[in-house]
């Protein structure tokens, strides 16, 4: 049995396809499971969790969120099975349909309230799939946010450059998503001269809120301005609107790299997304793999980590708001303080849900 | 002989009926209105048909109590219907057509604007008005009566108001449980700015906010027609919402934090106690204070936010240096403390509240500003309809 202390899990049809990329792009036993509400996802390259077998009878949810959070909550068992001895967990999956929304909010929240910190990667719908996808994506978008430990969102559209054909824009949307993921596994699971263990990027994950990411690679003489300035325009990156509390770096290259690229490519990054942030960078270095090139996988993370019971922590960068800040209320029913417009039309203003309070949006500290 | 003609609307918060009354030629008056607590609808979108029927028949009983206190039934079997919500858009439309001579006639008028009603929509929208906005005559644009002018090319821009059929429909179908027949939808923000607004106010230049229950809808008027409109999916309720979530409320405890202890400016109660006392609503829920400070900042952002939106928008069309008569506020979200302030702070313009003065019947109230709408229903009824005499008072009871 593999005994990563990084599980990954891949929910939904889409999320399992990437996490089949990361294990065969990483080529080194990643210790996966794959959920689903639908039994054709299955396979025998991975374990397979059927999400609400009784319940759904591996029929898939049919786009239906609520059917696909009650069927994940009907198989938590088999995924604390899985995720038995786990100190991280990494879920890769795909918003705009049912599962992949709604079971991954349900499974995020149990591993976190079991002390699990949850790194959530989610890919959103491309533009051409239409406003009900997207709206739904970006409804379970805030959900997810909030139970998971951290949470990076994707748009499908940033991913797949100039291509155009259909199938060969989907292939490499997967494609990009997967390779960009095994460069963070690999940083976790194969340090090199600069350690980034598990249980540091335990500590940073459970401490990080929303989060941003991406990965540049070049080869040449210049290469570290090349990265550098990649890193510093990628749309991935710099779309974000809150301030940036944490960078988590990684350099991964072959048996060339020199320290002052390492400098380099730290100073560039800092001087690019926030100087005064926490700043953490590990190595990979797979002469193998990365002969003659080097990549850079950046994730940067806005301040709000939640602890076990979903209080809040670290909630604001800035020391002059000390107020307490709110995060759960018992007595406005749903989720992400949607409160009375719970299942009603969403209010979608420039990718920001309307209905939620605007001071948490804001990230305002209230004093009470 | 009076025309007679009632409006409906079925909003988040209320469902309102009234009817107004006018002579050939004579100013409409507002005669009865009555409104109770909507069910089955939430942001502007019935979400219960059977609920929002029986609010309907409540609001008629109620009606049907007044009238009869005047001593008169009515036979409602045409009913204008405000229509609001996120789901109506305002989409510009240009008509063109061949001057025949090169000097503008009325047949050519006649022709451009049949070509401006062509713009062709998806089954599942309804149109609910075409607003003819102005002439351009071989590239000069803003002609406001072309008849005459020479040139080759006119072309008519208008702005097409849709709705979700669907929506709509579904009010029709809560109305005919009542046997109440809708005979026209109306767009909310026209209705509004026809009660609110004077044609003095119109040419000048004056942005209309109509601050609902569940959502808020502005209309921008410039050089006497309607230039721009949109309605926005937030309202008053997002209001109280915030303040639930913040503050651990009850919706009912927020409402009335809302209404009578909040200021949409942070400090704008001068002289108010620091601490806000809320009753306990349950065993479980104890007596204790809030900081009006933290109350004032959660409902100022709020709006503060929604008026940025509308601000932004207006931006992106170039719209805000056109707005001389200044704000107009009206809807339930007029009586909110301290909006005008935050109105004049975000746009840097005069503010009033929108009483609905184009029609007689109601006072220079708060609670008048909530009825525009309604108001402006009967006004384009009145406008439109005048001729027809389409509600003839009958001795006939409505509930036989």
């Amino acid at each position: 049995m593999n005994a990563s202390p990084i599980l990954l899990i891949g929910i939904g049809g889409a999320g399992a396809s990437i996490a089949r990329g990361i294990n065969r792009a990483s080529g080194d036993g990643v210790r996966y499971i794959l959920a689903d509400t639908d039994a054709t996802t299955g396979s025998t390259d991975a374990p397979f969790v059927l999400l609400g077998g009784d319940r759904l009878s591996g029929h898939g949810a049919g786009g239906d969120v609520a059917q696909a959070k009650l069927a994940a909550e009907d198989s938590l068992q088999a995924i604390d099975d899985a995720a038995d001895g786990v100190r991280l967990v990494v879920i890769v999956t795909s918003l705009g349909g049912g599962t992949g929304g709604g079971a991954t909010h349900a499974i995020a929240r149990h591993l976190r309230e079991r002390g699990v910190p949850t790194i959530v990667f989610a890919t959103l719908p491309f533009a051409f799939e239409g406003e009900e996808r997207q709206r739904n994506a970006i409804g379970m978008k805030a959900t997810i946010a909030e139970e998971a430990n951290a949470a990076i969102f994707i748009p499908l559209d940033k991913l797949i450059g100039d291509a155009d054909a259909m199938e060969e824009a989907l292939r490499r949307a997967v494609d990009t998503l997967a390779s960009a993921i095994t460069l963070f596994w690999r940083l976790v699971a194969k340090p090199g001269y600069i350690k980034l263990d598990t249980e540091r990027v335990r500590h940073i994950i459970a401490h990080a809120g929303n989060g941003r990411f991406a990965v540049a690679t070049a080869q040449g003489p210049n290469r570290t301005v090349d990265i550098v300035n990649a890193l510093s325009s990628a749309q991935t990156l710099t779309a974000g609107t809150n301030p940036v509390s944490s960078i988590l770096c990684g350099v991964l290259a072959g048996e060339d790299l020199r320290l002052s690229e390492i400098g380099k490519v730290a100073d560039g990054v800092r001087a690019a997304f926030g100087e005064r942030c926490t700043f953490d960078l590990g190595t990979v270095n797979d002469e193998a793999t990365f002969c003659g090139r080097l990549s850079v996988v950046v994730m940067l993370f806005e301040a709000g980590g939640k602890t076990a019971d979903g209080a809040t922590i670290g909630a604001t960068t800035d020391s002059s708001r000390r107020g307490r800040r709110l995060t759960k209320n018992p007595l406005s029913v749903g989720p992400q303080g949607r409160g009375r417009f719970y299942n009603a039309e969403q209010t979608i203003w420039r990718g920001e849900d309307l209905d939620r309070p605007t001071y948490l949006r804001r990230n305002i500290s209230l004093d009470l | 002989m009076s025309n007679i003609y009632a409006a409906l609307e079925i909003g988040t918060t209320r469902t309102v009926l009234a009817i107004g009354e006018a002579k050939s030629g004579e100013r409409l008056r507002v005669t009865s209105h009555a409104e109770i607590p909507s069910t089955g609808v939430r942001k502007s979108q019935i979400l219960d048909i059977s609920q929002a029927t029986t609010s309907i028949r409540s609001v008629l009983r109620e009606i049907e109590k007044k009238q009869g206190a005047n001593g008169d039934s009515l036979d409602l079997s045409n009913v204008f219907l405000v229509v609001n919500g996120q789901h109506v858009k305002a989409d510009p439309y240009q008509g063109t057509a061949q001057v025949s001579d090169g000097r503008v006639t009325e047949a050519d008028i006649e022709e451009v604007r049949n070509s401006s009603r062509l713009m062709a929509l998806p089954r599942e929208r309804e149109l609910l008005d075409i607003v003819d906005q102005s002439y351009e005559l071989d590239g000069l644009a803003g002609i406001s009566s072309p008849k005459g002018m020479s040139g080759r090319v006119l072309k008519l821009d208008t702005l097409q108001i849709h709705a979700d059929a669907n929506r709509i429909n579904n009010a029709r179908t809560a109305a005919g449980g009542v046997h109440l027949e809708i005979r026209e939808p109306l767009f909310s923000m026209t209705c509004a700015a026809d009660a609110v607004l004077s044609a003095h106010d119109k040419r000048n230049g004056a942005l209309v906010i109509d601050l609902g229950g569940g959502s808020t809808g502005y209309a921008v008027y410039a050089d006497g027609y309607l230039v721009s409109a949109n309605v926005i999916g937030v309202g008053g309720d997002h209001v109280t919402n915030d303040i639930a979530y913040a503050f651990q409320t009850t919706q009912s405890q927020a409402e009335d934090l809302k209404r009578l202890e909040s200021n949409a400016i942070v400090g704008g109660e001068r002289g108010a106690s620091p601490r806000v006392q809320l009753t306990g609503s349950s065993p479980l829920m104890e007596a204790r204070a809030i900081s009006r400070r933290a109350l004032d900042t959660v409902v100022n952002l709020r709006l503060k936010e929604l008026f940025t939106i509308i601000r932004n928008e207006l931006e992106d069309q170039d719209l805000t240096h056109k707005l001389n008569a200044g704000v107009v506020i009206t809807g339930g979200g007029a009586a909110q403390r301290g909006i005008d302030a935050l109105i004049q702070r975000e746009f840097g313009l005069p503010v009033r509240t929108g009483y609905p003065s184009e029609v007689d019947g109601f006072d220079q109230t708060t609670e008048a500003a909530s009825f525009a709408s309604i108001a402006g229903a009967l006004l384009y009824a009145h406008r439109n309809y005048e001729e027809k005499s389409i509600f003839k008072k009958i001795l006939k009871g409505l509930f036989n």
